[in-house]
């Protein structure tokens, strides 16, 4: 990852380009009205179950789960 | 005489068991009991029962199996049109990019595949096709050069290819399918991928064609470093005018979108391809329950038929003892 004085404020602060970028679009999605705005909230879900592995064995599962907090904005 | 005597032993037991589909036990005991020198067919009618009672056991389960086959079928054919839909208007997403660098297979260095599975099965061959595809890619490598790592997205390849190449893998995602697949998945995918710090990576999927054929697909995503490398790549990017940040950044940017993007496009494109599978497998399954029942009811109905002319022979010759 390229860094220094050229780099984005956003990628100083530690933040990939993905992450970014999907922050802006939950920032433009929550700017809209009913009833745009509940169907537009459903593609910013996050649900995938990681699992790291090192070395052949399997680590620690991870459930990334951005459903249930969707469902109760 | 005797033909007479017969007609009226016929009206009786005989009629008895016309009324029911099986035996009834009823015509039996009237047979031993009104002729105890045939109780040797006794054992023989029981027994004929047990196994038309298998079949038609086997036949309901048959058809139960077949009801289902037909349900999943006309599910994941609804599933496969939305998903289609899905799949057209996620191809606007990547072509850009493709049409920018090309498709670059050939890349030196540490690279990672990224084989994108189902996590539900019945559906035909799309995993075993993904999976072939990965484990060629896994053995076709210069001498020396160190294998691909393996970054997982699905069940069913997680289920293979861990227990094929454990030390190969460094992340399984699985579960993605359990709600509708978003950008907002993919890129949490690509930013697991990006630590793997690859020269490229190989995002390998089925590419759906129509609903009866899919084609197994690997598309490259190269790193900023591999891009800056090659410099008919460079060129080809420098045509346009950038705004902000140099190039580097820029490309860094990029690589990270065009992953993200790639992942999703073949996580929908896998989708539809696995639900235009499972329509055909499921067809194919009910077809043979079909015929399985078929070939089941006659088989009922031959014993039942056998049986029915067993008994009528028994008879006569009982009526016929008798007379003698």
């Amino acid at each position: 990852m390229s860094s220094g004085a050229a780099s984005a404020y956003w990628r100083v602060a530690g933040m990939s380009y993905l992450k970014y970028s999907n922050l802006c679009a939950d920032m433009v999605r929550a700017a809209l009205k009913e009833p745009a705005k509940s169907a537009a909230l459903k593609r910013e879900t996050i649900f995938f179950r990681g699992t790291k592995w090192a070395e052949g064995k399997p680590g620690e599962t991870v459930l990334t789960d951005f459903t249930e907090h969707i469902g109760s904005k | 005489m005797a033909l007479r005597n017969l007609s009226t032993v016929m009206r009786g037991p005989l009629g008895l068991q016309q009324a029911g589909l099986l035996a009834p036990a009823s015509a039996c005991a009237a047979q031993t009991v009104g002729a105890p020198h045939l109780s040797k067919g006794g054992p023989s009618t029981q027994v004929r029962n047990a196994s038309q009672l298998e079949t038609q056991q086997k036949m309901k389960s048959v058809g139960n199996i077949m009801k289902i086959t037909k349900a999943m079928k006309m599910v994941a054919a609804a599933r496969m049109k939305g998903a289609q839909r899905k799949v057209e208007a996620c191809r606007g997403m990547v072509d850009p990019s493709i049409k920018l660098f090309g498709d670059n297979p050939l890349v030196e260095g540490k690279s990672v595949t990224v084989p994108i599975t189902s996590d539900k099965g019945l559906c035909g061959g799309v995993n075993s096709q993904v999976n072939r595809v990965v484990k060629a890619l896994q053995d076709v490598r210069a001498d020396g050069a160190e294998a691909p790592r393996l970054c997982i997205v699905g069940d069913k390849g997680r289920s293979v290819l861990t227990r094929g190449m454990p030390e190969s893998v460094d992340f399984v995602a699985d579960q993605a399918t359990k709600q509708a697949v978003t950008f907002a998945t993919a890129s949490a995918i690509a930013e697991e991928i990006l630590k793997t710090d690859s020269a490229a990576s190989r995002i390998v999927f089925n590419k759906f064609k129509s609903a009866i054929a899919f084609q197994p697909t690997v598309a490259t995503v190269p790193s900023p470093e591999t891009i800056e490398s090659k410099p008919e790549l460079v060129e080809k990017f420098d045509e346009y005018e950038l705004e902000g940040p140099d190039r580097s950044e820029f490309l860094t940017d990029l690589q990270e979108f065009n992953l993200a993007s790639t992942i999703y496009w073949g996580m929908l494109e896998n989708g539809c391809s696995e639900q235009a599978s499972r329509v055909q497998a499921m067809e194919n399954s009910s077809k043979n329950a079909e015929e399985m029942l078929s070939a089941l009811t006659i088989k009922y109905n031959k014993t039942r038929q056998a049986g029915i002319t067993t008994e009528l022979i028994e008879i006569i010759s009982g009526a016929v003892a008798l007379e003698g």
